[in-house]
């Protein structure tokens, strides 16, 4: 690294402060409505002074909201487990077919790799509403709408490009060499793949698949036309405290915040992974 | 449940004591308000099943997509009563009111099977009708075998009613003699006024009776009440910022929005010269004393302004005022209501009128089970239930309306209500032209009006620019 | 998978078939997995070429390109193509230098710099429709506390999302707000993983820092640049969460993107054909500036190696 004067450290402080204070921001805000009441939240003018509670989180945790009229039951937590189970299926599977696919367009280039690899790319830019009406009806005939299973296939479309072609910019960065030599000490292709290759990769492949976990995570659209209520993700329940009698800001910004908090956990254990990159420039081409 | 009690509705549900009477002589035996109804309501299921076989579809299971709204949430606190009556399973499919109805036409255009009834509003019948996706319901509901008649279909409000039949011809008047019965109206909203009475007062105001005394009354209110504007209408582009107070005061002035010819075709009505007068004034009320965020407002910033005492009064659904009187909202118990004729010389307020409803899938497999659920749930036991109960208003039925105890209680906390409600249900209906490309031309009209209240265009020429793509939309699809 | 159950038993001996198909073998399955969606995509399309209104079946026809011809002489068409475009360039342009101002910030692997990155993800993580509804409420004119603060700094009436005149900045706004941390990480993580040794020469050899930057560490990262653009830039020309949510493409006809116009043309007016064809010209779009990375993004890779 190279030196810094204390100008160039300074200045670079308060640049830090400043997109901490635009990013943070609205989260710090979120965080804190997340433990009001719409009577505290809607004021005006807007105060940081306010009594705090806990009943927006108690409602979504214990799927219980008590109002006047009724006690309602809020499925806000079987969203989340729907969330999970479609994410983390949908990146896994995205990583099992993607990863070797990225190795085979990095390494194993033929004549058709590159249309293949465009193509793959390719149905990203389908937008999802434009293929959403043949979809449910094809769903329909194959009697995958409303499974799991259709839904993380469905999910690819997402998932698949977008770990695909971030993974292969890795691949390609690694030097052949090191590949070269643990074949040549007699070890399979399988073996170099799992063994050196991937583990080189790493980073990129963590980043990708943190990545692709988030927008899969964001995602409604598929889940809320080709699924029942019963397997609706976090932000279609989140969308339930938009009522007719009023939006239930509170309970929205507690959503937010416990819909944040698995990914978040995820991207901090693979931080590692994520930031702090290949320490191997080495081994570099 | 101990023989005194049992009599006592008994005599009730005979029509010997009067509901109110019930309620008083069973708290003298310790039976609390809330439990008496569900008394009442237990009582009248096991009435409802003497004349009529509702264990027909024993055994049957239907499926239902529902908005998540009060409503909804009145039913289903209602619904062991139903599967007790019946005998039949229900399950529901609860979507958020934001991403409802794409759920709707996702699984109506794809011709799924899978859901037997579901929520909808009339217009969207427009659209369902004509595609073949929902049943006429005329045949079951004048069938004596399928139909009891302690239904009795007749007690709808008329307008209401009505409102939810439509032959399927662009331009085609609701309700006519060949109508078909698209949907059967669950509850329903008028549009009036809804004011903060504490603001009033101290601002000494009084309530206006026409769109020119609205104007000022809404400018009185922003000039007298710190941090305060005059008056919530919606503004963000989508047909639904047309619907409500706006066409309400539109129609008052006779106006329409489409002209029907004699050979059926359809033209742009909106710019005439009572229209382009009408439409100043509402431009100029919200310039001057509208939400300074007013292109952003949807029926939830109407509303929350309103609770949160960010608005003065809204000309909107009689219900969001309701709503915003109850809850945690801040000016709960601060809120009054009065009906609203815009044009000075009508004789009584035209409110167009929101329809919750409940519709039949045309793909449905069990239409005379799914029937049961929506004679029960659009019945009168139901709905005075769910009125009394919980927040099921406005009510569709004329008997439920006549009760006295809703009326008592609606009174009491809602300074107004029935009297509006009274006043305007006369005229209330929907004031629109029935046609295929509702949403097309009114969210053009609320585009339009946008850009009017931004001065970027001048209101006779928006106006006459809007009737001009209004003709090209219908005569590119066929209607004009 | 087969891929995996497959080579460990291949070996030696098989190695020289395994040479040729192997490429195939490891892309297919992922190829298979999107040529499902291959068939929706193709009957999308046909959609495109009919008169297809869900409230006139009697209708339904095959008018060929004339939903495409009426979009030439339709304003609101080009109206939608210069805003999607406007907007697409805007943020793409903003994010990325933002994004990659904030990784050179951040590239020193300390623990704090760390615990910045982690944490700037997190606008990224929540969903962009519940984003804008925060958004709404935050610059809501009477509850919002960005529109409190701004006037307290004496900007007065300032409307936001409301006003013709700054909605396409407030949307941006939020899109940068939402994606900068995308494209932030992907360059962190490149430029953590650019080799040190040029580095090394250009300091011993006093290089200024600028020089560096241009003629070393910017060419390096470029692959890296391209490919967040490229997703940055397949998604931002397609938003619609935090628009509808905002501002349901108001006020007036300010902010109807291709994704608005379809979605209300097919949800609302449920006109699939002509929601058909504007979909597939945004798809047509993407497709060319995706074939334009792609190009250079290769070029690139050759140059590297």
């Amino acid at each position: 690294m190279l030196e810094t004067s204390p100008l160039e450290t300074f200045l670079r402080g308060v640049a830090i402060l400043l997109v901490i204070l635009f990013f943070m921001f609205p989260i710090f805000w979120i965080v804190l409505m997340s433990f009001q009441t719409n009577e505290t939240i809607l004021r005006i003018p807007p105060s940081f002074i306010f009594e705090p509670t806990f009943d927006n989180y108690r409602a979504l945790i214990t799927g219980k909201l008590e109002t006047n009229a009724a006690s309602l039951d809020i499925a806000f937590m079987r969203n989340m487990g729907n969330s999970v189970l479609l994410s983390v299926g949908a990146v896994l599977l995205a990583l099992i077919l993607g990863v070797p696919a990225a190795y085979s367009f990095a390494r194993h280039k033929t004549r058709f790799s590159e249309d293949i690899a465009f193509t793959l790319l390719s149905f990203r830019f389908a937008p999802p509403l434009l293929v959403l009406l043949p979809l449910t009806i094809y769903f329909q005939k194959l009697g995958l709408s409303d499974t799991y299973f259709g839904l993380i296939w469905v999910y690819q479309l997402i998932c698949l490009p977008l770990i695909l072609w971030i993974v292969r910019g890795y691949f390609e960065d690694i030097s052949e060499d090191v590949e070269y030599a643990y074949r040549i000490g007699g070890h399979s292709w399988f073996e170099t793949f799992r063994k050196i290759a991937v583990p080189l990769a790493g980073p990129g492949i963590a980043a990708a698949g943190l990545l692709a976990f988030i927008f899969a995570w964001n995602n409604f659209i598929f889940a809320l036309v080709l699924a029942s209520a019963d397997k609706q993700p976090v932000t279609v329940g989140a969308l339930a405290f938009v009522t007719a009698s009023g939006i239930q800001y509170g309970q929205i910004a507690a959503a937010i915040v416990l819909s944040i908090t698995p990914t978040l956990l995820l991207a901090v254990y693979a931080q590692k992974y994520l930031v702090e990159g290949l320490s191997l420039g080495a081994v570099k081409g | 449940m101990y023989e005194k009690e049992k009599d006592l509705v008994h005599s009730f549900l005979n029509g010997r004591l009067s509901r109110r009477g019930l309620i008083k002589r069973l708290a003298g035996l310790g039976v609390s308000a809330t439990a008496a109804g569900s008394l009442v309501n237990m009582m009248a299921t096991n009435a409802m099943a003497a004349d009529f076989d509702w264990k027909k579809h024993s055994g049957t299971g239907v499926k239902l997509l529902l908005n998540k709204h009060p409503y909804t949430d009145a039913m289903i606190a209602n619904l062991d009563n139903f599967k007790q009556l019946t005998g039949m399973d229900v399950q529901y499919d609860v979507f958020p009111e934001d991403v409802y109805f794409d759920k709707v036409t996702a699984a109506l255009s794809s011709g799924s099977t899978e859901y037997d009834a579901f929520m909808t509003g009339a217009y969207m019948t427009w659209t369902y009708g004509p595609a073949g996706w929902i049943t006429d319901l005329n045949e079951w509901i004048g069938d004596p075998e399928k139909t009891a008649a302690s239904y009795n279909w007749d007690d709808m409000l008329p307008g209401v009613r009505k409102s939810c039949a439509w032959n399927g011809q662009p331009g085609g008047e609701l309700g006519s003699a060949d109508a078909k019965q698209w949907c059967i109206p669950w509850g329903y909203e008028q549009n009036n006024l809804a004011y903060n009475r504490n603001m009033f007062q101290k601002a000494g105001l009084s309530v206006p009776t026409n769109l020119d005394e609205l104007v000022d009354t809404a400018a009185q209110a922003k000039a007298s009440i710190d941090g305060v504007y005059g008056i919530g209408v919606r503004g963000s582009r989508s047909w639904a910022s047309i619907h409500p107070g706006f066409l309400s005061a539109y129609a008052n002035y006779g106006q329409k929005d489409l002209n029907v010819g004699a050979d059926g075709k359809l033209s742009a009505a909106m710019n005439t010269d009572v229209s382009k007068d009408m439409h100043s004034k509402w431009v100029k009320m919200i310039q001057d004393s509208g939400a300074p965020d007013w292109s952003t407002h949807t029926w939830y910033q109407v509303g929350t302004d309103l609770g949160a005492g960010a608005s003065a009064m809204i000309y909107d659904a009689d219900i969001l005022g309701y709503f915003m009187n109850g809850g945690d909202n801040k000016e709960a118990g601060n809120l009054a209501y009065a009906p609203f004729a815009a044009n000075p010389a009508a004789d009584a307020p035209s409110p167009n009128i929101w329809i919750w409803s409940l519709a039949m899938s045309e793909f449905s497999k069990k239409k005379d089970a799914a029937w049961y659920f929506m004679q029960w749930a659009s019945g009168p036991e139901h709905g005075l239930f769910g009125a009394t109960q919980m927040d099921f208003v406005n009510p569709v039925r004329q008997s439920v309306w006549a009760d006295e105890d809703f009326r008592e209680r609606l009174d009491k906390s809602y300074p107004g209500y029935v009297d509006m409600h009274d006043v305007s249900a006369p005229g209330a209906k929907i004031q629109f032209t029935a046609q295929p490309l509702f949403f097309d031309l009114t969210t053009e009209w609320a585009a339009t009006l946008q850009k009017m209240v931004a001065n970027e265009v001048p209101v006779d020429e928006g106006l006459d620019k809007l009737a001009e793509s209004v003709n090209r939309q219908l005569k590119e699809a066929d209607l004009g | 998978m087969t891929v995996e159950n497959d080579l460990p038993g291949v070996r030696r001996r098989r190695i020289k078939v395994g040479r040729r198909v192997l490429p195939y073998i490891l892309s297919l399955p992922a190829l298979l997995v999107c040529i499902g969606i291959l068939v929706p995509f193709v009957t999308a399309a046909i959609y495109s070429l009919q008169r297809y209104r869900l409230s006139q079946p009697w209708a339904r026809k095959f008018n060929w390109g004339e939903n495409y011809l009426n979009f030439l002489s339709d304003p609101d068409f080009w109206n939608t193509l210069k805003v999607s475009l406007v907007y697409a360039g805007t943020t793409v342009t903003l994010e990325l230098m933002l994004g990659l101002g904030i990784a050179l910030l951040l590239q020193r692997r300390t623990r704090f710099n760390n615990f910045v990155s982690i944490m700037l993800l997190m606008p990224l993580m929540t969903a962009p429709v519940l984003a804008a509804l925060m958004w709404k409420l935050m610059t809501n004119s009477g509850f919002g506390i960005l529109s409190y603060l701004v006037s307290s700094v004496g900007i007065q009436d300032f409307r936001w999302a409301s006003s013709p005149d700054t909605a396409l900045l407030t949307v941006v706004l939020v899109d940068i707000w939402v994606y900068t941390p995308f494209i932030m990480i992907l360059l962190l993580a490149g430029l953590r993983s650019l080799p040190s040794q040029p580095f090394e020469a250009a300091a011993l050899d006093g290089v200024p820092r600028t020089f560096v930057f241009w003629k070393i560490t910017l060419p390096m990262l470029m692959p890296y640049i391209l490919t967040a653009t490229l997703f940055r830039l397949l998604d931002s020309i397609q938003q619609f969460d935090i628009i509808y949510a905002m501002t349901q493409g108001g006020p007036g006809d300010t902010l109807t993107v291709f994704q608005v116009e379809a979605y209300l043309n097919f949800f609302q007016s449920t006109n699939i054909g002509r929601s058909a064809a504007l979909m597939m010209i945004l798809w047509a779009i993407t497709f060319v500036l995706s074939n334009i990375f792609i190009k250079n993004w290769l070029k690139l890779r050759e140059r590297a190696n």
